[in-house]
């Protein structure tokens, strides 16, 4: 039965971060009526107004931001409805920070409760994967290869040219290995993904595993997200119980299943290869390519890896419905990207759009400019190996390939704002140690370049106008790149070479 | 040499299957709180390594640890995001409040202190997780408060 009065409160990390779990857990203690309930549905991506309550009442949804309100003097639930009301509540698809968003593979955070599969499929839900059941793996191939997505875990590979090769491997065995190690600081897409609509991955890997012909998937999950963890491991259970997962899908005579395997606190087994080390049971070292996974690659066998919002992304193609995806966009850059917008900004959160968006907008109109109210000095995009642009570099559009002409990439979307006070040697010092404490050590490059980095950068901090150092860096940075064999060595010097040419006597003085 | 029924229990899901030794290491700290050197003898059977094998994967994770480690873990971000939040700050703050650098735990095994790079909650820095808990927005004040009643305090 529906009940009158339904009180939204979200159930996911950042929201219960700065409360959101706190006013669940009073709230619930208020209620005493049978017309009153709460749903926690999940965050609507807008973090600054976290904790964001709503209630629905006779059909209309509106609520409020409890941020640093305390609510231990209610002793009634109509104590808490007239404190709502009074806190003049506001739809939140009317703000411009959601209506300006195109919220494709997002479309349903903030809506429902994550784990209630009548709304996902009320919303759309495994509708693809009964038309990719019909049509059959290769077609399911061609419309993921027609559509132009490419990986978003950062390589921007063409997702359905992977499957392709790993559905022509002749394998009785295939695996699918989900990589949600989203260990890039400043990103948390992922985490979004498995905590606000889990059964848009899960089938979106069951669609995957039927084109290549994989029976087997894993999901690297890492342990910083232990949320994800709950929510993954109840969706899977609530999948197997609809046979969305499990043996003879939907009478479709293919079986699927998803083991879920927690890393343990490594930034490089998000890398693909030290991920397999990893599922396999070993230290997480680096393996050289080739053969590409796809040939042989978990257990020696032919493995379609790819990154969460990826794998969330394909159900939509399939839907027989719309392309609306494929529509946006050019190049590699087709479709919509999740990029999150974090650091010193007022109005931080997940902001999907479509590619070519300048830095300008996604700070100024999404972000509403830094939370200290300082200057932006720096926003760093694409993680810990991805570039630092300057103040007087916002034109830049956030396309695959706008990113790779300044020798940068968009990585997995993370788009982090420093305002005047950020020391840029720091930053630079900071993409050489962050690389001495995650490299697995196997090359020489990566395991002690990194620390004669550090050492370098210290020197350059008390001498910027030493041309000597500011020549062993430069010599330094380039080894580093063409002989390391991934992009932990290979693409450290990114920050570090962006932070010399945008950021002139910050770190050399010429 | 013997195991003990405690530990075939902890490990029994795992021995059977494809690389097992990741998830069994994390029951084994779930359970009993550490990786003991009797535990890495009686993996190094279960999973028919060596034990210096075993030792190779325990050591290069940041997760696993062979000794004891406080009730409380209090990792602090350290990360980029974080660090336009002022997470240097917080962290030398929390450090001296508590008397314990990075990596220390305090003689009482209440609490120890660690760094992380990245918890996800980085439109909300700086972020600080207490065991399984995330608090963005973090001061010492509100670590202090977490602490003491498992709750997260939304008043500054």
């Amino acid at each position: 039965m529906n009940k009158a009065i339904k009180i939204f409160i979200p159930n996911e990390t950042s929201a219960n971060s700065v409360g959101a779990q706190y006013i669940y857990e009073v709230i619930s203690k208020l209620i005493n009526k049978n017309n009153v309930e709460i749903i926690r549905n999940s965050t609507w991506g807008a973090f600054w107004l976290e904790p964001y309550i709503e209630i629905e009442k006779e059909g209309i949804r509106r609520g409020v931001s409890y941020r640093n309100i305390d609510l231990s003097d209610l002793t009634t639930i109509e104590d808490f409805l007239i404190d709502f009301n009074e806190r003049e509540p506001f739809d939140i698809q009317s703000i411009d920070f959601i209506k300006k968003q195109k919220r494709l593979v997002f479309s349903r955070i903030g809506h429902h409760d994550p784990l209630d599969i009548q709304c996902y499929k009320n919303t759309k839900g495994y509708k693809p994967l009964l038309n990719s059941l019909k049509i059959g793996p290769q077609e399911t191939i061609n419309a993921i290869k027609k559509s132009g997505l490419t990986g978003r875990g950062g390589a921007a590979f063409p997702t359905g040219i992977k499957m392709q090769t790993v559905f022509d491997q002749d394998s009785s065995i295939k695996y699918l290995a989900c990589n949600a190690d989203e260990g890039d600081g400043g990103t948390f897409s992922d985490r979004l993904v498995m905590e606000s609509d889990p059964f848009s991955l899960i089938e979106g890997m069951t669609i995957a595993a039927y084109a290549v012909g994989a029976s087997k998937g894993y999901i690297y999950l890492r342990s910083e997200y232990p949320l994800a963890k709950t929510f993954l491991l109840k969706a899977i259970e609530i999948a197997v119980e609809n046979n969305f997962l499990g043996k003879n899908i939907q009478n479709s005579g293919f079986d699927f299943n998803i083991d879920l395997r927690i890393g343990a606190g490594s930034y490089v087994c998000g890398e693909e290869t030290a991920m397999m080390e990893s599922i396999e049971g070993r230290r997480g070292l680096v393996r050289s390519k080739p053969p590409l996974p796809a040939i042989s690659g978990l257990f020696k066998k032919p493995t379609l890896i790819n990154n969460v919002v990826t794998l969330a992304t394909i159900p939509m193609l399939l839907d027989s419905d719309e392309d609306e995806f494929s529509k946006i966009g050019s190049n590699k850059s087709v479709g919509t990207m999740p990029f999150q917008l974090s650091g010193n900004i007022k109005h931080s959160g997940l902001i999907e759009t479509r590619f070519d968006i300048s830095l300008e907008e996604l700070v100024r109109d999404f972000g509403s400019g830094t939370k200290s109210g300082n200057p932006i000095h720096a926003i760093q995009i694409g993680g810990p190996l991805g570039i630092y642009l300057s103040s007087s570099m916002l034109n830049t559009s956030l396309t695959i390939e706008a990113l790779q002409e300044l020798k940068g990439s968009i990585g997995h979307g993370g788009i982090i704002v420093f305002d005047n006070t950020v020391d840029m040697a720091d930053q630079a010092k900071f993409a050489m140690e962050f690389c001495v404490k995650e490299s697995c050590g196997k090359c020489t490059p990566c395991r002690i370049g990194s620390v004669r980095g550090v050492e370098i950068i210290d020197r350059l901090q008390k001498n910027k106008t030493s041309v000597n150092d500011a020549k062993l860096l430069n010599d330094l940075c380039e080894t580093m790149e063409s002989t390391s064999l991934c992009a932990m060595g290979g693409m450290t010097p990114n920050p570090i070479r962006s932070i010399i040419e945008f950021f002139p006597n910050e770190l050399i003085q010429k | 040499m013997i195991m003990s029924t405690n530990l075939k229990k902890i490990l029994s899901p795992f021995v059977d299957i494809k690389g097992g030794l990741m998830p069994a290491l994390h029951a084994i700290q779930d359970h009993l709180g550490f990786i003991s050197k009797d535990n890495i003898s009686e993996l190094a059977i279960a999973f028919n390594y060596s034990q210096a094998e075993i030792i190779d994967v325990i050591t290069f994770y940041d997760d696993f640890r062979l000794e004891p480690i406080g009730k409380n873990i209090i990792k602090l971000c350290q990360a980029e995001a974080c660090q336009s939040q002022n997470c240097k700050q917080l962290l030398s703050d929390v450090s001296s409040h508590f008397n314990l650098n990075l990596n220390e735990t305090s003689s009482d095994l209440n609490i120890t202190l660690k760094e992380v790079f990245c918890l996800g909650n980085c439109a909300l820095g700086p972020s600080v997780m207490i065991n399984d808990e995330v608090i963005g927005e973090a001061t010492t004040k509100k670590i202090i408060g977490h602490l003491k009643n498992h709750k997260i305090q939304n008043n500054e």
